[in-house]
This record gives structure tokens, sequence and C-alpha cells, in this order.
């Protein structure tokens, strides 16, 4: 476990930001939940706070990725703070490799606001010096990631209490829960959730949700205010008519 | 890896559950396994190749994890093998230590120079002979290339690529320093006899 300084001490119990109103009250006095979220878990992010919106990278919905992720992932970063995930599973760990290079080299992060993350292979993360890794449902153990690559934001996707629970025991540092609404890319995982159980994950884990699956500008303040530290999304990014636009709904969303 | 003894490789196929194929194959007498699924979860992958390291160990064999390098430091295995599309060599070094297996697929000289710059501790060259276990889009390189690379290169170079008990003398008298095999044990109707019997060819192509 790693020990806090005195500075990081103090600088837990003094939010650096207004608290969001949260009307549904933990059950547990949980130090981070809706206040500016501070990484104790690994050297590198110590005192780094985590972006609240979350984009995951589907290359197949672009017709050149090699050049247009790139270009997105620039847009967004200059735009607001977002951890970027890269998740192309169809993809050569050699293509991944060279992909993650080209994303660290456009994102701007003059402040190193935001992060980088790999879908499941910590070694590309590693390997590219990114900031984390993000385990799928059928992953590898997240308690031997954490041991092999300790010093990484990692993150696990979760469709139930149980596995968020579990996730955390493990020693995640953030999870997924959903599909929290109708998705077209997410049906196999059955019906969506629903506000009420991403509440009741928020409330059990002290660690940072966020909401995936249908997510909008327009329904992010809703999760949000059932617990969700953040929102993470896949196709609204690549698909926007307007990201500039849509980036601007975000935030005013995830500021109220 | 133990370099006195020739080494022989059996390498996993998909359609086979890879434990019970590492099992017969280290029954038979392989030094090293390789794990190699190209298609499986990562939850599938871990705890087969922790059986699998396992399994090895109580055999004094080598674990090598095809491709996943990061499965291989989960697992803590021996090493892990790499082909050209896998994450670049010096890469995968600087993650490994000095004290895990690097391994690395090459077809020319070239390549088996630019591996063996890149910190590789045994080349796997191939494919050498016509195979099926893999579509393959190029020629094989024949017994030559064996010569070819040996020549220059002082880590082991381990021969793959349609090598059987009839062929796998000639392999080694170029030079390989071990062979790799998939179908030939996957395939036989009685996979650790088929490994028992290329481990007795090779004791005897030696001698």
């Amino acid at each position: 476990m790693y020990n806090l300084t005195e500075s990081e001490r103090i600088a837990m119990k003094e939010p650096l930001c207004q608290e969001v109103n949260n009307p549904y009250p933990a059950k547990v006095v949980l130090p981070f939940r809706n206040s500016f979220f501070l990484l104790i878990t690994g050297m590198k992010q110590v005192n780094k706070a985590l972006p609240r919106l979350y984009m995951v990278s589907n290359c197949r919905e672009l017709s050149s990725p090699d050049t247009q992720l790139p270009e997105l992932v620039s847009t967004i970063t200059t735009h607001l703070p977002v951890i970027i995930q890269l998740r192309e599973k169809h993809l050569s760990a050699k293509a991944l490799y060279d992909l993650t290079l080209k994303l660290k080299a456009a994102a701007r992060k003059p402040d190193r606001t935001s992060l980088l993350t790999i879908n499941e292979r910590f070694d590309i993360s590693l390997a590219t010096n990114s900031d984390g890794v993000h385990l799928p449902e059928n992953s590898c153990p997240l308690a031997r990631v954490r041991s092999a690559a300790p010093d990484l934001l990692t993150g696990k996707s979760t469709h139930s209490l149980k596995d968020a629970v579990a996730a955390e025991s493990d020693g995640a540092d953030y999870l997924f829960f959903g599909p929290v609404f109708e998705t077209p890319l997410k049906k196999r995982y059955g019906p969506p959730m629903g506000l009420d159980k991403l509440e009741t994950v928020c409330r059990n884990v002290s660690i940072p949700v966020y909401a995936i699956g249908g997510i909008t500008p327009q329904n992010t303040n809703h999760c949000l205010k059932h617990g969700a530290y953040g929102v993470a999304a896949m196709s609204i990014f690549s698909s926007a008519q307007n990201l500039a636009r849509t980036l601007d709904n975000f935030q005013s969303s995830l500021d109220r | 890896m133990k370099q006195q003894k020739a080494i022989l490789c059996c390498i996993t196929t998909d359609s086979i559950c890879p434990v019970s194929q590492a099992e017969k194959a280290l029954n038979g007498g392989a030094s090293m396994i390789q794990l190699r699924n190209k298609s499986a979860s990562g939850a599938d992958l871990y705890s087969w190749a922790k059986r699998i390291q396992e399994l090895c160990q109580a055999h004094d064999a080598t674990c090598i994890i095809n491709d996943r390098l990061d499965i291989a430091l989960a697992v803590d295995a021996d090493g892990v093998h790499l082909g050209q599309n896998d994450l670049p060599a010096e890469a995968a070094r600087k993650l490994l230590g000095s004290k895990r297996i690097l391994g690395i697929s090459v077809a020319t000289a070239d390549e088996a120079k630019k591996a063996v710059a890149s910190g590789a501790d045994y080349l796997g060259l191939g494919h050498i002979f016509p195979t099926v276990s893999k579509h393959k889009s190029s020629e094989p390189i024949g017994l030559e290339r064996i010569v070819e690379v040996t020549k220059t290169i002082s880590i082991p170079v381990i021969a793959i690529g349609g090598i059987t008990d009839d062929n796998v003398c000639d392999v080694l008298h170029a030079g390989a320093s071990g062979i790799a095999v998939i179908s030939a044990v996957a395939n036989a109707p009685d996979p650790e006899n088929a490994t028992g019997s290329l481990s007795q060819k090779i004791h005897k192509c030696r001698q």
C-alpha cells in the first residue's frame, strides 16, 4: 500500500475545486467521492486529477485511422482534459505500439492532465511509457496486472455490483460500469443497467466509476447525480458532426 | 535454456486444449513449450500459461509465451517469442530484463542479425520446409538458409516449418540448435509418442 506524504494528506482534505452537490450521500465517508480525485496508487500519477471525460477509441469507424485518430486525440485534448483508451483488438501488437506512439505525440497535455491508456495490453503501455491499462471483462486477472505493472493507472470494465466490488478489492484505480443506457455496440451485454444500478455500484465502491453505454452530453449530468465520477463514450466522438460543440456540451454537463 | 542438448520446442495449436498438449509433449520429452493462441481471451491465456509454466518447471523445461508479453510478465513465464508483427524486440528486451528469454522469428540472415542486435536470446528460423500448420504466402527457405544464418550468429537457432522424423537430422546437421514443431505433434494420433520419437531422433543424429 502506498503511504501518503504529509502534503498529499493535506491536499486530500482540502478540495481543490468546488464540490459537486451530491443528493445521494454515501453510506460511508468517501474522501474522493464527487470531489477532485487524487490518484494515490501509482508513483507516476501521484497528485494527478483523473479527467472526468473518457474516450474509447474505435478505429473501425474511421476511414484512415492512422491519421484521423491522432487528429481526433489532438482536438479533444486541446479542448479539455480526457482519458483516452486505445482499444483496437484487431490490430497486431506492432501496429498498436506504433499507433500508441502517434497518439502520445498528438495528445496536447501541457500540464499532463490528459491520460493515455491501452486496452488489456499493459506490455504496450509499459513499452510506450503510457499512463495506464484498461482491462476488459475476460482479461488477465487484475491483481496479477497490478503486481506486474504497479505504476500503471489500472481500470476495469464491470457489468455487475459483484464485479465492481471485486475489482476494487483487486486494486483497480477506477471502474467502467455499464451499459447504463441503450447502445447498439453493447447489445451482447443484454438490456441497459439504468441509473439505479449505476448508483448502487457507486455507493458500494470508493474508487471513481465512469458510466458507459449510450452516454451523451445530455444524460451525463444524470450519471453524475447518480454517483458516477465521470462518463465514457466511444461512438459519439468519431461520429460527431461538430466535435467542438459536442465537447463544449460535455464540458458544461461535467462542470454543472 | 539448456544448450548442451538440442532444443525440442512444441508450439500449441488453437484447436486443442493447450495445457493437455503441453502435458503430452513434456511427457514425450519436449524441452520447450510455446503457448501460442491468437484468439483466446486474456483470462484463458493467463490460466493456461500459469498451468503450463508449472508443468514446464516440473519437467525442467522452458515455458515461452507467443506474442503476449503482458501474459508472460503476469505469470512470470521463462520468456516470450515475438514475430515480426509483434512488439518491437528492443522494447520487449527492456521489459523482460536480462533473466527472461526473448525469442524472435526470422526468415532471412538480415532479420537474424537485426534480432541479435535487438537483444534476442534465440531465433526461430523458418519456415524451412513446406508446412500445413500456417498459411504461408512465402516460399520455404530450405536447409541452405540454416547454414547461412548459423554461420554468422552465435545464439541458438531453432528451425521451424515442416520438420518431421525424416528430416530432423538434416536440420540439425545444417547448424540448427534445435527444432520447433506444431502439427507434427499436435496433429499426431498420439502426441506423446510423436514427441518421444522426435526426441529420440534428435538424440541419435547428434551422436
